[in-house]
């Protein structure tokens, strides 16, 4: 199989769901190629989790198939990540993520920080009941690109108000972008927070932070 | 007609003189406020290491009086809030040492799932599902071969605890026994989602046989909370996000669907009914509920986007529609006006023709009891059958 069929599979088996075909696909190109090689399966990766993004969005697709697309994901980067050169992985900036202080749904912000990774951002996972300091600390030491918010109860809404205020206090709010999503959240509370941008879904808020990334 | 009555007419799609009211109150933070008792300050026993220990034996030893005394006081608030019936649940709890956990004590509940207690700022104890404890197959197994015993004595303490309570408050309120937690959520939450959802694709047989395992126990354990000889049960498994389905539907048949027709079946062998709870958007799922033999849905989540107007048209009188007042802004800081059009809209969407009960659409400790004595006062003025608004 040449290297274009090898993508080819690597990102049909994602999408197919098949973790052993993907792994074995990644390793064949790792072992064949060079770095341009493995910069190829890391994109094909990236393209192929583009395409589950839209069967959820497009209610094609439900949490399990997503949840673990994502988990072939993370094996594949598994495999490609420790053979980029240095600086080549996670070019695309730093995230930090969590869910607010007093929330405890995972599932949500699980899903974003499994294809923020699958997608090249080196991601700092505080996990649930995040207090404000701890968001404004990982933040400032990981220069982080972007800090996004899961919060799914109304009770903890007022927890993101809390942290953009600490960003701002701090000195921190111009560098860094911050993105909430969870099923307590709107847009418009986005908004009036003061937050740059609402996920409705981990997949739109991480074109998102592409976005940012790019420019 | 009675509270029992009004509850048992709605059950059968027929109008009774006024539409029912169910309260789900359980949160110590809105009985403690409605009966205007001040919270036992267990969280602060905890913090304290030279209680802790103490403190943590008499928890164990006398869970299932706390677990009784919490619903008695839910049942007594609902009482006073002028509903027709509360639901009660029952959950199996042991407080274990674990320096992982911010007080350095964990709760694991008889399914294998850790739990970890907070208090609210006012000493109101909550208890959170953290995650599971149950990561692997061979975790799995050797939790359920271990816990056998425990299975038996949680069956005894359901069956006695709804008892009691339909004993001692079933002549002045409708308790309806919830059998809870549900056989999707036994089987992913002790696991953890994203292990669940990988063991689907990777290992099935191990999945079809945890469902397994937890069908044949729910069965017991609803056969249990029947056993308060409460003509209506509820089940319930949060089978919904806030988009659609958490799994395809095609999926949930698969894995499920038999499993929840046996449950039905089981209900209705002893001449009861059964509500079912499922959070999220569930549109794409209410014919299955039909089809797997619920007489009843609660919740409707407004926030995912379930509206009663809508569930009807779509299942017309196949199924009892018990909900759906939102509980992220209406009972919690709505307005009085706010609350009584909520009312309206809810009777004007689901009231005709019976089968409608109105209450919350999810317990909530921050839901405010002065919003529910206003849905309820609303009720009482506008649920007069036959509905002419
Ligand atoms: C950083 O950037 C980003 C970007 C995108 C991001 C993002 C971050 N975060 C999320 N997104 C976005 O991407 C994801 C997918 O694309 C989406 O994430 P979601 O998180 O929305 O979706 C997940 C993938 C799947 N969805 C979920 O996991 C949530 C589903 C529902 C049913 C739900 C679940 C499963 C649970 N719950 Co809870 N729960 C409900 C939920 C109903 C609902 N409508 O969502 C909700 C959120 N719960 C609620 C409640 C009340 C509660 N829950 C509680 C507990 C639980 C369980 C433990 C049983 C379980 C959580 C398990 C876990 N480990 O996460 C309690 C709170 C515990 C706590 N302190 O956190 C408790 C308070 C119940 C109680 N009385 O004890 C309600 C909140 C109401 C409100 N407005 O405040 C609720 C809406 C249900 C309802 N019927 O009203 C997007 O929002």
């Amino acid at each position: 199989m040449n290297s274009d069929e090898q993508l080819g599979t690597l990102k049909e088996s994602l999408l197919g769901l098949d973790m052993e075909s993907a792994v074995e696909a990644a390793r064949s190109l790792a072992d064949g190629g060079g770095q341009a090689a493995v910069q190829d399966a890391v994109s094909a990766v990236s393209e192929a989790l583009g395409v589950v993004g839209k069967r959820f969005q497009d209610g094609e697709w439900f949490l399990t198939e997503l949840v673990y697309a994502g988990e072939i994901a993370k094996e594949v980067m598994g495999l490609l990540t420790p053979l980029l050169e240095a600086g080549a992985a996670e070019a695309a900036g730093t995230v930090v993520v969590g869910t607010v202080a007093g929330d405890l749904h995972d599932l949500g912000k699980n899903i974003f920080v499994s294809y923020a990774r699958g997608a090249g951002f080196k991601v700092v996972d505080l996990g649930v009941d995040v207090p404000v300091d701890r968001f404004v600390d990982a933040a400032r030491e990981s220069s982080a690109l972007a800090l996004g918010m899961s919060c799914l109860l109304t009770s903890t809404e007022g927890e993101i108000g809390k942290v953009i205020a600490e960003l701002e206090r701090q000195g921190l709010r111009e560098s860094v972008k911050v993105i909430v999503g969870g099923a307590a959240l709107t847009e418009q509370f986005a908004r009036h927070v003061g937050a740059d941008a609402f996920a409705p879904d981990a997949i739109t808020g991480l074109d998102t932070v592409k976005k940012w990334s790019a420019s | 007609m009675d509270f029992k009555e009004r509850i048992l007419t709605a059950m059968e799609h027929q109008e009774p003189d006024r539409v029912p009211v169910m309260g789900l109150v359980m949160d110590p933070a809105t009985s403690n406020q409605v009966l205007g008792k001040q919270p036992a300050d267990i969280g602060g026993l905890l913090n304290d290491p030279s209680m802790r220990g103490q403190v943590k034996d008499i928890i164990n030893l006398s869970w299932n009086d706390i677990m009784y005394s919490n619903f008695a006081d839910a049942l007594e608030a609902s009482i006073k809030l002028g509903f027709d019936a509360n639901w009660t649940v029952y959950t199996s709890m042991e407080v274990v040492e674990d320096p992982q956990c911010k007080t350095g004590l964990a709760w694991h509940d008889a399914f294998g799932r850790l739990w970890e207690m907070t208090t609210d700022d006012k000493g109101n104890m909550l208890l959170n599902y953290i995650c599971g404890l149950l990561t692997t197959e061979d975790k799995w197994e050797a939790w359920v071969e271990n816990k056998r015993p425990s299975f038996d004595m949680m069956i005894q303490n359901v069956a006695g605890y709804h008892r009691k309570l339909v004993d001692n408050y079933g002549d002045r309120i409708y308790p309806i026994g919830y059998a809870a937690p549900g056989i999707f959520e036994n089987s992913w939450q002790p696991i953890g989602f994203v292990n669940f959802s990988r063991f689907v694709y990777q290992k099935p047989n191990f999945v079809e046989r945890v469902i397994a395992f937890h069908t044949d126990l729910y069965l017991r354990y609803l056969d249990a909370v029947m056993q308060s000889g409460v003509e209506v049960v509820m089940g319930g498994d949060d089978l919904g996000q806030k988009t659609g389905p958490m799994m395809r539907p095609e999926l949930i048949e698969k894995l499920l669907g038999e499993s929840y027709r046996r449950v039905s079946e089981t209900v209705h062998k002893k001449g009861r009914k059964l509500v079912w709870h499922s959070c999220g958007n569930i549109y794409s799922l209410l014919e299955k509920f039909v089809e797997w033999g619920f007489d009843g849905i609660i919740t409707m989540e407004p926030t995912a986007g379930m509206e009663l107007g809508r569930v009807r048209e779509q299942v017309g009188h196949k199924l009892v529609l018990v909900g759906n007042l939102d509980v992220s802004y209406l009972l919690v800081r709505g307005s009085r006006e706010e609350v009584e059009a909520a009312v309206k809209k809810a009777i004007r969407d689901a009231a005709r023709g019976g089968g409608y009960i109105l209450s919350a659409s999810h317990s909530h400790s921050s839901v405010d009891p002065k919003r529910l004595e206003w849905m309820v006062d609303a009720a009482h003025r506008y649920g007069k059958y036959p509905i002419s608004i």
